[in-house]
């Protein structure tokens, strides 16, 4: 009985050889490397102060923690809904008024209906409400306006002007110039031309933003509310500093519960949208 | 009415895309642009409503000097001339009657663009020509949803909404089949006659020139090289415009074959 390995009848073994070909083909360049990380590592953990005593000491009180979160406590459930309702009543405002001026800002920073002033100042704009995260706006607007939920309004919507505004405006630079040029044909002017040379062909992107950045605004206006901009975030980091572990995880349960709500409604009506 | 005097546009080095080219237009009916692709056809309409600004020469239309106008004028000179495109650009997804009410974005305010309320002169006349082009029943049909020749009929409508003095046709027909070509090309010249507005379109098909213009104007490497009646236009004059070896066979229709072409008009 032959094996499996034997070659075919009347052709001795060629004794070829295969091997997958390195990712990198010079062998210092590889080597080099591959000690490099090895180095960096080592190094890193020797600068790393990481006191296991400290880990160790930490394990049994993160238990504790979880114990004492356990079974979680809906009892001051008022106190829960009046902030999961400021936190819906925020995004939903939020979204409002960021969606309405993303319009204007988006307008002004398309590079083919815009002017090159206009456009770099609007471009502007959406890099300066992109570059900071929402929880640092979050705090300028809390020492600005003071704790509650007009600094999480602020704060959303600024968030949604960077997002909602950055894609509109690329959303209006992909549109069929033909249908552009059909409006200033008649001698419409630049407003009444966005109205009906540029709006109806980027109105379903639109829409779709919105919903999204509802959804958005959302799960970010719990965050915001930890650096004291109202909502169910405020809530919850008072719950922690309280020690009130069990409300705290009932808090949580609510967020995790209202943001897979809706992601599954803003997902079912974006699917339906054409 | 209109007159173009030595309209020169150069986009870049190299040879002009229309030089020191003169054309007056008096009377109403179809003049047709007929010249090789690149002759210049398209940017001379484009230079007559400015969506292509001209590097020289004179655009009268009825006295007005229109190659320097700027802002409120401009738009108000435009709003006068209609067009009609190869693609049709409709507004996709507004309606049959919003599209043509589009061609009164030039007299009416933003407030009424904005809510749709358009005088009703202009619903109107908007009505009207629906009928005229055998679209009433599609009203608040969106744009996308007809076929070619369907949305270049409404492209029709739009531009004789403007109220136009001349309205410039930019290969109205190159996207259509043989016989809705035919069909489109017989609007226009009816609603010119009845309308009294001269039509200045640009064809690359020559037998549709010679059928539906009363005029033929023949463009070649951006200058103008035949001017007259369709009747003139003789091999001779063809092989001076189109150049003799690339001539476009499939440029010239033979419309006895053309009868079989499906009609694209649903129910």
């Amino acid at each position: 009985m032959s094996s499996a390995a034997t070659p075919p009848v009347g052709r001795p073994p060629s004794g070829r050889l295969w091997h997958k070909p390195a990712a990198i083909k010079n062998p210092w360049l590889r080597w080099g490397l591959i000690a490099a990380v090895v180095a960096y590592a080592y190094w890193a953990y020797t600068f790393m102060p990481i006191n296991w005593d400290r880990v160790a000491a930490g394990l049994p009180r993160a238990a504790r923690i979880i114990n004492t979160a356990f079974p979680p406590d809906f009892a001051r459930w008022q106190l829960l809904y009046s902030g999961v309702l400021e936190s819906i009543q925020m995004a939903l405002v939020a979204t409002l008024l960021g969606v309405a001026l993303s319009v204007v800002v988006a307008v002004m920073a398309a590079r083919n209906i815009a002017p090159v002033v206009i456009y770099w100042f609007g471009r502007a704009i959406i890099v300066l409400a992109r570059s900071l995260h929402p929880v640092i706006v979050a705090i300028i607007f809390v020492k600005a306006v003071g704790f509650g939920p007009l600094a999480g309004i602020l704060t959303l919507t600024v968030y949604s002007v960077g997002f909602v505004g950055k894609l509109l405006a690329e959303a209006i630079e992909e549109i069929d110039r033909g249908q552009l040029e059909a409006i200033v044909s008649t001698g419409a002017g630049f407003a009444k031309t966005v109205l009906y040379g540029v709006f109806p062909q980027v109105l379903p992107r639109l829409v779709g933003l919105s919903i999204y950045q509802t959804d958005s605004n959302l799960r970010a206006s719990a965050i915001v509310g930890i650096a004291g901009a109202g909502g169910i975030g405020n809530t919850l980091s008072s719950a922690f500093r309280r020690f009130d572990y069990d409300f705290a995880f009932a808090i949580l349960l609510v967020i995790i519960g209202l943001i897979l709500v809706s992601e599954a409604v803003s997902g079912r009506i974006r699917s339906r949208l054409t | 009415m209109l007159k173009i005097t030595k309209l020169t546009k150069i986009y870049g080095p190299g040879r002009p895309a229309l030089y020191e080219f003169d054309l007056a237009i008096d009377e109403p009916g179809l003049t047709a642009i007929i010249g090789p692709s690149g002759a210049g056809k398209s940017t001379l309409l484009r230079c007559i409503n400015r969506l292509v600004e001209p590097t020289s020469g004179s655009i009268e239309l009825d006295g007005v000097e229109i190659t320097k106008l700027k802002g409120a004028a401009l738009r108000d000179v435009r709003r006068r001339i209609g067009m009609i495109f190869q693609s049709f650009n409709l507004i996709d997804r507004l309606t049959v009657m919003e599209n043509v009410l589009s061609g009164r974005l030039g007299y009416v305010s933003f407030w009424q663009a904005l809510t749709r309320r358009f005088p009703q002169e202009d619903i109107d006349r908007a009505y009207y020509l629906l009928e005229r082009v055998g679209l009433a029943h599609y009203v608040n049909k969106r744009a996308d949803a007809l076929s070619g020749g369907e949305r270049q009929r409404v492209g029709v409508a739009r531009a004789l909404m403007q109220d136009p003095k001349i309205i410039l046709a930019d290969e109205p027909t190159a996207s259509l089949d043989p016989k809705t070509s035919i069909q489109i090309m017989g609007f226009l010249k009816e609603l010119s006659e009845e309308f009294s507005i001269p039509v200045l379109v640009n064809l690359h098909n020559v037998e549709l020139a010679r059928r539906y213009s009363r005029r033929v104007v023949g463009l070649q490497g951006g200058r103008k090289v035949f001017d007259g009646n369709p009747g003139a236009l003789t091999e001779d004059v063809l092989d001076a415009i189109y150049g003799t070896a690339d001539r476009d066979p499939e440029g010239v229709l033979t419309l006895e074959s053309s009868t079989a072409a499906p009609s694209g008009v649903a129910g």
